[in-house]
């Protein structure tokens, strides 16, 4: 039973724009490291935030965790989103907070109103948060501001908030388009060795063909709102990718 | 066509033009100068009794009546000096209360109601500066009574626009990613404005809350003008008995009050900054 799956997924962001996606179909299984890789504009973004519905589709199916997400009324979305972890290009963090509170708001779908008003996290949810900070190597930086902190670092902190949901799906968005090359590697690196750990599986947009070809055992091609490509890494082919970018103006 | 020529041509055009810019800035300056002279002459010469100021040594007597301190009267002003700089602090703290659901109403991207709301909420930021302090204390007096209460009303309802416009501005201008991250946890409304927005604008909001209390020291020391409590009361009392030195004593109560706000706001807004 797969974890995630899409079908003829449609979106247009106003009634007469342009369609973004163009009816997408794929399935996310347990233990898949699945790859979106295509141009800018593609869609990938889109389509990745359409699975925890931070976008709404505009036709087909979402299945996750066997609830039809397009469904959910906004406390049961709330709830599912609790178990989709997310990890953001620009790590989306909260600046003015220190970066234990950071990772503690992974915790708020958890967490009531007024507890929240006073940043009152349980002592569990403290314990769980110092653990994953040392997971990924932060624990010198807990009470620093988030803004101190450098790209790689913030990222690290965004993964830690997203391990804080215990979550039962990855979704990346462009993790590392925002860190050099080094670093990318690192953090994609931690990224499939804590998923393999906790069994989770992900869902990545990436640009980096590269990467996606080194960390992911599987890969969709999205083209203008159309999927060109969805197999395992190893079948694809350089020609496979000069479908995906053929479109690209370089 | 010489090289000449060509510089010819274009020291004639520079003059043409230079002389158009000439004229234009001496019809400006003639009109400024027209209207200045024509408002000069409705207001002040047509209009002042000059027959009761009497010559120089008359204005100069009148003020002097201003000097002689009356400095008996210190012992009367702790209270109401007291009295107004407590208004200001409440007033201001009532206006950030009422300028919550009006700056929730009146930012863009949050208003419940992009339609119906959003003009309710900037309707009610321009209502609140448009009428002037006095007038509001004048409308409170009338339905609450004399004291320092109507004052303290008059001075919320006029916070209200400033303080509710500028943190409706940032509001409309904060970054979307860290609200996205909190919607995506599965965060609730409330969450998403306190962890999402509220880091954001806090900053801007509380300077601009230090600023209107200053501001606010100001205007409570006349809200007794009208019966609305604080020294403005003590400055009209002296003013009715012909109590001169009396006037300059609350006139410098009023001034140290004022430093000490500019003062105190002055380390806020370092340490908010």
């Amino acid at each position: 039973m797969a974890v995630l799956s899409v079908r003829n997924l449609k979106v247009r962001y106003s009634g007469k724009g342009p369609e973004i996606l163009k009816g997408i179909d794929f399935d996310v299984e347990g233990d898949d490291f699945l790859a979106i890789i295509g141009p800018s504009g593609a869609g990938k973004s889109t389509l990745i935030r359409c699975v925890n519905r931070l976008v709404e589709p505009t036709d087909g199916t979402i299945t996750l965790l066997d609830q039809d997400v397009r469904a959910l009324k906004p406390r049961a979305l709330r709830e599912l989103r609790r178990d989709v972890g997310m990890i953001f290009q620009e790590f989306n963090l909260i600046n003015r907070m220190s970066v234990m509170d950071n990772v503690l708001s992974g915790r708020l779908g958890y967490t009531g109103n007024l507890r929240s008003l006073f940043r009152h996290f349980t002592k569990d949810d403290i314990r769980q948060a110092l653990d994953f900070l040392e997971r990924v190597g932060l624990s010198d930086h807990v009470d620093k501001r988030a803004d101190e902190l450098s790209g790689g670092q913030r990222q690290r902190v965004g993964i830690a908030r997203a391990l804080m949901q215990q979550p039962k799906l990855l979704l990346l968005d462009e993790p590392t388009s925002a860190l050099d090359p080094k670093i990318s590697q690192e953090v994609m690196a931690l990224i499939r060795e804590i998923a393999k750990e906790l069994r989770v599986p992900a869902l990545c947009n990436i640009h980096d063909v590269q990467l996606a070809k080194e960390f992911c055992n599987r890969i969709i091609g999205l083209q203008d709102g159309i999927k060109k490509f969805d197999g395992e890494t190893r079948t694809l082919r350089d020609a496979d990718l000069e479908d995906i970018y053929a479109m690209e103006v370089l | 066509m010489s090289a000449t020529d060509s510089l010819a041509g274009s020291l004639n055009l520079q003059t043409g033009l230079r002389r158009k810019r000439q004229l234009r800035l001496a019809l400006i300056w003639g009109l400024f100068i027209l209207f200045t002279a024509w408002c000069v002459n409705g207001t002040i010469i047509e209009d002042t009794d000059w027959s009761r100021i009497g010559g120089r040594s008359g204005v100069l007597a009148s003020f002097g009546r201003y000097i002689q301190l009356d400095l008996g009267l210190v012992s009367e002003l702790i209270l109401p000096t007291i009295e107004t700089f407590m208004m200001a602090c409440v007033g201001t703290v009532l206006g950030c209360f009422f300028s919550l659901p009006v700056a929730w109403l009146g930012a863009a991207n949050v208003t419940p109601s992009r339609h119906i709301l959003y003009p309710v909420g900037r309707f009610l930021m321009v209502l609140s500066r448009s009428v002037h302090e006095i007038v509001w204390a004048l409308i409170f007096v009338s339905a609450v009574g004399l004291g320092a209460l109507p004052g303290i009303l008059a001075i919320a309802m006029r916070s209200v626009g400033f303080i509710s416009k500028i943190t409706a501005e940032a509001i409309e201008n904060i970054d979307a990613k860290p609200v996205e991250a909190i919607r995506a946890v599965g965060g609730n409304q409330f969450q998403v404005m306190y962890y999402g927005i509220l880091p954001q604008i806090y900053p801007v909001v509380l300077a601009t809350v230090i600023f209107e209390w200053d501001i606010n020291i100001r205007r409570s020391a006349v809200m007794g003008l009208v019966g609305a409590g604080g020294l403005g009361l003590l400055f009209f009392r002296q003013m009715n008995s012909f109590n001169y030195g009396g006037v300059t004593m609350v006139i410098l109560a009023i001034l140290l009050l004022i430093v000490l706000g500019e003062v105190i706001s002055h380390y806020l807004r370092k340490a908010v900054i």
